[in-house]
């Protein structure tokens, strides 16, 4: 112990040493790999893209100065509505399920006492599957000659109906996320002090009447950062609407997402510069979106 | 899987403790005691009901979680008529699909290429990150506030803006279709340095302090003293990476589109989906392929895995 203090010691404190100057080279070496990587793939790419989304840009490179052209083509792009829309009403569906299945299972979950490390492995199990085999094995089993249909007595293909298919990708990624929606509530849940509930069984309340007066209001700063998560999730969702109608984003649009809109613009279309301009609009709308859930949440904070 | 309540293992638990800055308390250390009205007397019959109500939900919606992977598990080992039967297990079990889906269907090259990569990628970084995690708690250097504002930055920023540009910087730089443009692609990940700088600055510093004493230099306190000590935080910032890159669909579609013989599992499955979807067995023993060695980590691994959630928030 005494080492380490005379060791404290000894260190300059102020001035410019040597050793400062070689203490502020290494860090600079240590995290020169990192930062390089970060400029090049992060920071620079930004720029790029507000570069790239003034030209129309084909395989080869710059065709024509467009100017704001390419943001201006966006308000009067159909297929650009249709992505917005559908992503939106994903989004929102998406974000609704998983909140009320991953608090439901939360909340069952902190009443059990046995098993419960074993629950909480099973209902996050989904949440570490490969996107893509968990879409495939959603096309098996929604097929028209599937398990579901055989289950329940439909006759549907549900991936195929222009009227299901996002709501059955709401589904899918709604059940697959609600594992981790689950263990962020858990934390939330863990974090309310047993006396509030004590009292309110001393009070003589009900299990129902439990959650929705306490536990329901208390969680809500995990209700704010769970659903600023889900939201972003939801308009960047790609994968699951990529594989399920075949990089088409059919039935009809029905599946055609912002993303996929994005990717369809960029690789089918080969219309790089527009693309850009549907990135940057992406972005934008995200950052909105954020924005107005923490005014919306700060404001109840003031009541 | 852990069957019991309360974990036993501690290291695994202090770990947690550092590595969730999102969520108010750690996951894994919560004791039992914390769960609603159990303790008050009198109301043991009510107790009773409910808790078997409570058992009952959570056996029936675990059951309903595992139908699909069952019914994938299942289906992979019947024959393509078989499955019009829907019998819940086959009546032949058969290893046809994988054979199929191996040899006429590349997924054993597909498999070689999700390994390659997923190792890869964490190896380096796990390395990369920790070493400038390392710097960014530990050393002093202008600018150190700054530099790692500009990290969390990057957590901000979506891949879908990052898609344009990337892919005509990388088809200037000749490096789609090849695996180190993947490479390189994946180590610009902040979330794990981010952990790494977080866990370092919870180790207190005496230890550094002795081996400067010592004579070491900086790159021997990491590597001998600091890394040692950072075990828990570094496989959890592992698991999170490998199980990132080798479920990432969205890169490698991308760069390696025009080159097929470096489809990674996830691609290797979209693009048999395009071709054949109707082949079920084959399709779904490729999805097992693709699922079983997450299972595999997540049953050994799990409590780090439930550490690397917390990321997804620093992910945003």
């Amino acid at each position: 112990m005494s080492a380490t203090a005379a060791a404290r010691e000894e260190r300059p404190g102020r001035g410019f040493g040597s050793e400062r100057v070689r203490e502020a080279l290494v860090g600079y070496l240590f995290i020169a790999g990192p930062m390089i990587l970060y400029g090049i793939l992060f920071f620079y790419p930004i720029a790029y893209a507000l570069y790239i989304s003034r030209y129309d840009w084909g395989v080869l490179g710059k065709i024509d100065t467009r100017g704001f052209g390419n943001y201006r083509e966006l308000f009067h792009d159909e297929r650009f509505g249709i992505a917005i829309k559908n992503g939106l009403k994903f989004t929102l569906a998406f974000t609704i399920f998983s909140m009320a299945l991953g608090l439901f299972v939360a909340a069952v979950i902190n009443n059990a006492i046995r098993f419960r490390g074993f629950f909480r492995s099973a209902y996050y199990f989904p949440s570490i599957a490969s996107s893509a085999a968990i879409t495939a094995v959603a096309l098996f089993i929604f097929s028209a000659d599937g398990l579901f249909n055989q289950i329940t007595g439909l006759d549907r293909a549900w991936f195929g109906e222009s009227g299901t298919a996002l709501w059955t990708l709401v589904g899918l990624n709604s059940w697959t996320t609600s594992g981790t929606v689950m263990l962020f509530y858990l934390a939330y849940l863990q974090a309310i002090p047993t006396d509030v509930y004590e009292a309110a069984a001393i009070d003589g309340a009900g299990a129902w009447r439990t959650f929705s007066k306490i536990t329901f209001p208390l969680l809500k700063p995990g209700h704010f950062f769970v659903s600023t998560l889900l939201v972003i999730g939801g308009l960047k969702m790609f994968d699951q609407a990529f594989i399920a109608s075949g990089g088409t984003g059919g039935p009809n649009n029905a599946t055609l997402v912002p993303v996929l809109y994005l990717y369809r613009v960029a690789f089918y279309d080969v219309r790089f510069g527009y693309a850009a301009a549907v990135g940057i609009a992406l972005l934008l709308l995200m950052l909105g979106l954020t924005l107005l859930q923490r005014l919306t949440f700060g404001r109840r904070d003031t009541n | 899987m852990a069957d019991s309540d309360v974990p036993t293992q501690d290291t695994g638990a202090a770990a947690e403790a550092t590595l969730v800055p999102p969520a108010p308390v750690t996951l894994e250390a919560a004791p039992s005691g914390g769960t609603v009205a159990v303790g008050i007397p009198g109301r043991t019959g009510f107790e009773r009901t409910r808790t078997i109500v409570v058992y009952t939900f959570l056996f029936a919606i675990a059951l309903l979680y595992f139908v699909p992977f069952f019914w994938m598990l299942s289906t992979s080992f019947k024959t393509l008529p078989e499955t019009a039967h829907f019998d819940l297990l086959p009546k032949h079990p058969t290893l046809q699909a994988y054979r199929d889906a191996f040899s006429t269907f590349h997924f054993a090259r597909y498999a070689a290429n999700s390994v390659g990569l997923a190792v890869t990628v964490t190896c380096l970084n796990v390395f990369l990150c920790s070493l400038a995690g390392y710097a960014f708690a530990r050393l002093r250097f202008p600018g150190r506030e700054v530099l790692f504002i500009l990290v969390l930055l990057t957590l901000m920023i979506p891949d879908q803006l990052r898609l344009v540009p990337i892919f005509v910087m990388f088809t200037n730089w000749h490096l789609l279709g090849h695996y180190h443009g993947y490479v390189l692609i994946k180590l610009a990940s902040a979330a794990q340095l981010f952990l790494m700088r977080q866990y370092f600055l919870t180790i207190p510093r005496d230890l550094e302090e002795a081996a400067k004493l010592d004579g070491a230099g900086y790159f021997k306190t990491f590597w001998k003293v600091m890394l040692p000590l950072a075990g828990p935080a570094i496989a959890a910032i592992a698991i999170l990476e490998f199980e990132g890159t080798w479920n990432d669909f969205f890169w490698p579609l991308i760069i390696f589109n025009t080159a097929p013989d470096h489809y990674t599992l996830p691609v290797g499955i979209f693009s048999f989906v395009s071709e054949y979807q109707t082949l079920w067995p084959q399709l779904m023993a490729s999805s097992v392929i693709a699922i079983a060695p997450m299972v595999l980590l997540y049953v050994f691994f799990q409590r780090y895995f439930v550490a690397g959630v917390a990321s997804a928030g620093v992910k945003g």
